[in-house]
């Protein structure tokens, strides 16, 4: 019987993909889940000027030789961020040019998930271990071709798989943000695309939900309160239910076996709703910590045992 | 898209960002700085807390102040170093499992975080107790009030009322007791600055004119209570010293004592939200130092007001007296009860009372947050079941932690009310959690080799002292500084906290039982899971990158 191995909101951490391939040996898992937003939210400028190149990670501005570039680079992607090596001209073009940003950042963001796709390929083809993506509401539609490309890892979104015995169905569509990304829509849509794939399931006591969003008032959507201007408030203490009210539906509806969540990062938890185990295993893709979730499907329990881990 | 940019001004940009789910502006670092005062509450713990510090009558108070402010400072640091290093999954469980290991974390977290806020608890009611139901009862001429409030009976009512309302803040969540804290902060503020305004206007004989009068009006003392009181406390083993007598080693002595109030400024260090720049170490650490030196001025302040206005021979010997049971006047003396009496109204008196009150209600919410956040973490690493970890439908109510929480609170609350020898253990609630602290200090000192990846990804790499990195240089400091509080709390000869293991077999008990039970709860977990197929030890194992 399948071992999963779920972990969500990479946002680009190159670290943390290295670690969601080598789970597959480390846990002895046979399918391994990202739950979505796998691409980056930032762009570090490397600029070359004179034979040396600048830098500012974390705040701290960085002179450097060509010889130590590359460790820049591996430092920049570990955090999430996408290294860009421009030159002066091209950095203030950059700066001044919306449109010439957008399209750097779509093309380098694209650059990324090819360059996972093909390290997925290069470490886990012929393994026997399937691996699946279903983009997130921060990856732009494009992402899903590039997925697509892959003869190593399928593609989630939208569709209704078999895995050992288990259905499982996926979307990375989310009910509206405040900061209005690329995968958003009503509960109302929201719901009719989950029910569309949920209606075909043929038995839901070994049905998988890997949805994106977390159910509403589950303990696994408790985001940071913020205003309106997006700032936290009451110093970054109050927390507030942000999750889907059609994937809470979904999930009261059907009953599946499991459900598996991410979206906010911060909301790191497992629950039972009725007869469903949803989990949120959170992320701190920042730090390079995976944080996931173990889960190991049995015929006759349906789930036979789960351990959310940090590795 | 690529929706802003970041650099300073004028300067080239060093960051593009786009726009992506979590990305918000940091907090106001006074909303975090408000968090952190109510921690270090002044009114509540620290009136309470220096209430002992007659049994160091040579001991220099505004010295040992400002000298556990500058310890205190090397704490600021350290915790501010570890949000930056792992913001958003910040806290002592999260830290030391992470750093230590998973056993060492949960036995920690948990005795801090868990076992002993079930004491806490009669604690708050006690300062409840003396702080606002006597001190009003009194004013208001209500005697039965006070009678029933100063009996067993009536301190375990104070300690059900404390529960009722820790659990009603837990219900609501921290947004709307947020909203009530800042109600509290600023009228609370205003209470304060009429006590210090009667303290500042009023001189010494007007003082001792109202005490007399109220001394007898409101507790049928004999006139002349004001020196009374003097000769109780000296024959009660007060030995006056003068307020700017100075002494090196005493110094130190007190800072056990005002532990009891400021060593909290790091109180739920947990931060949330990915905010652009969560790493620097700035938001975290000012938050937590205004929050900290903020209350080191205030009480300052309201200390010489205390002793140009009351005198300081007055104040230790009511409090030696009170202790002793032979004050003429027979409650706990609050000071700004007595600042009151400066004011020929009850009316006035209890409206003070009323408004000081906030300064317990505004804090005493907070008293399980860490707690259900702990267990909660317990519970979501399969240490605990998983139940702990449980929330109503409806509510949003953590009904699995919060019986955790209560029932054993109930139980010990009534210990405390019914068994006055348990009461001699209070200072083991600081005790504990100082080393829950020390825990989470001592992962600070090694994380730089033993998390290499985590720390060198950090903005506080680049801080270092002479070569060795800055995070183990200020976390060294502040483990001698928690080392010789434990030290004095666990051995002090002359038993001077109440808390010595040779003098107070409660405490060693105490200490004993709650690492034990932790230790119990673990292991029986690491069995228990084990045969479930889950391996405990491999929660904070890293897989591989390469």
């Amino acid at each position: 019987m399948p071992k999963i191995f779920f972990a969500t909101d990479l946002h680009g951490s190159e670290m943390c993909w290295r670690k969601f391939l080598n789970a597959a040996k480390f846990y002895e898992a046979d399918v391994l889940i990202c739950g979505g937003d796998m691409t980056g939210k930032a762009m570090i400028p490397i600029v070359e000027e004179n034979g040396h190149y600048t830098v500012t990670i974390a705040a701290d501005r960085q002179v450097v030789g060509a010889d130590r570039v590359g460790d820049i680079e591996n430092q920049i992607r570990r955090r999430g961020y996408y290294p860009l090596h421009v030159t002066p001209q091209r950095l203030q073009e950059l700066d001044e040019n919306a449109d010439v940003r957008k399209e750097t950042f779509q093309q380098i963001m694209l650059d990324g998930v090819r360059r996972w796709m093909t390290m997925a390929a290069d470490k886990l083809r012929g393994s026997g271990v399937r691996i699946f993506v279903c983009p997130g509401n921060d990856d732009e539609m494009e992402v899903d071709d590039v997925v697509r490309e892959s003869d190593v890892v399928e593609l989630g979104e939208g569709r209704m798989v078999e895995i050992d015995g288990f259905t499982m169905i996926s979307t990375g569509w989310s009910n509206h943000t405040p900061w209005n990304t690329h995968r958003e829509e009503t509960e109302e849509k929201l719901g009719e695309r989950i029910e569309a794939m949920a209606k075909k399931i043929p038995d839901p006591s070994r049905a998988i939900f890997n949805l994106h969003c977390p159910p509403f008032r589950s303990g696994l959507d408790e985001a940071p309160a913020i205003d309106a201007d997006l700032k936290l408030m009451h110093g970054g203490r109050a927390l507030r239910p942000v999750g889907s009210t059609a994937v809470r539906q979904a999930i009261d509806k059907h009953q599946p076996l499991l459900s598996l969540h991410g979206h906010i990062h911060e909301s790191k938890g497992a629950v039972k709703l009725g007869k469903t185990l949803s989990i949120n295993p959170g992320s701190s893709y920042e730090e390079g910590i995976l944080m996931s979730a173990i889960i190991s499907l049995d015929a006759k329990k349906g789930i036979k045992s789960y351990q959310l881990v940090n590795g | 898209m690529a929706e802003s940019t970041m650099g300073s001004a004028g300067a080239r940009p060093t960051l593009f960002l786009r726009n992506a789910t979590g990305l918000v502006k940091a907090w106001s670092t006074f909303d975090a700085f408000v968090y952190s005062f109510w921690s270090v509450n002044l009114i509540t713990l620290g009136l309470y807390g220096m209430s002992f510090v007659y049994t160091v009558p040579d001991g220099q108070l505004l010295a040992a102040i400002l000298i556990f402010g500058v310890l205190t400072t090397f704490l600021v640091i350290t915790y501010a170093m570890l949000v930056s290093v792992m913001p958003r999954t910040g806290g002592d469980y999260a830290w030391q499992s992470r750093v230590l290991g998973g056993g060492l974390g949960f036995v920690l977290a948990i005795t801090g975080w868990w076992f002993t806020l079930f004491l806490w608890a009669p604690i708050y009611a006690n300062i409840l107790n003396v702080q606002f139901f006597l001190p009003l009862a009194y004013t208001l001429g209500w005697s039965s009030v006070a009678t029933f409030f100063t009996g067993q009976t009536g301190l375990f009512v104070s300690c059900l009322i404390v529960l009722a309302f820790v659990s009603v803040v837990v219900t609501l969540g921290m947004e709307t007791y947020a909203r009530i804290q800042k109600v509290c902060f600023w009228i609370g503020l205003v209470g304060l600055v009429v006590v210090c305004g009667l303290l500042l206007f009023a001189s010494q004989s007007d003082f001792q004119a109202a005490f007399n009068r109220e001394a007898t009006a409101l507790f049928g003392a004999k006139d002349g209570a004001y020196q009374a009181t003097i000769d109780a406390g000296t024959k009660a083993g007060y030995a006056p010293h003068d307020f700017g007598f100075f002494s090196f080693g005493p110094v130190f002595l007190l800072l056990p004592w005002l532990a009891f109030y400021l060593l909290w400024p790091n109180w739920g260090a947990t931060l949330y939200g990915e905010v652009r720049g969560a790493k620097d170490i700035r938001k975290p650490f000012w938050s937590m130092f205004w929050g900290l030196w903020v209350t080191i001025l205030l009480v300052g302040l309201v200390m010489v007001l205390v002793v140009k206005t009351m005198g300081w021979q007055f104040y230790n010997a009511a409090n030696a007296a009170f202790y002793a049971g032979t004050a003429p006047v027979g409650t706990w003396p609050y000071p700004v009860m007595f600042a009151g009496w400066l004011i020929d109204n009850h009316l006035f008196q209890a409206l003070l009372i009323l408004v000081m009150g906030l300064w317990f209600f505004g804090w005493a919410g907070t008293l399980f947050l860490s707690s259900t956040r702990v267990i909660f973490a317990a519970a979501f690493d399969r240490v605990l079941p998983s139940w702990a970890a449980n929330i109503s439908a409806k509510r949003r109510v953590p009904y699995g932690s919060l019986i955790l929480m209560i029932v054993p609170s109930v139980v010990i609350s009534a210990i405390y009310s019914y068994v006055p020898k348990f009461q001699s253990v209070f200072l083991d609630a600081t005790a504990v959690l100082a080393v829950t602290f020390l825990g989470t200090v001592v992962a600070a000192i090694i994380l730089p080799w033993r998390r290499k990846d985590l720390y060198d990804a950090s903005s506080v790499a680049r801080y270092k002292v002479g070569g060795v990195p800055t995070i183990t240089v200020v976390a060294v400091i502040t483990a001698l500084f928690l080392l010789f509080m434990l030290y004095e709390w666990s051995f002090n000869s002359s038993n001077l906290y109440g808390t010595a293991f040779q003098s107070t077999l409660n405490s060693v008990y105490y200490f004993l039982a709650t690492y034990i039970v932790a230790i119990v709860i673990y292991v029986a977990a690491r069995i228990y899971r084990s045969r479930q197929g889950i391996d405990l030890s491999r929660i904070h194992h890293e897989i591989p990158v390469e």
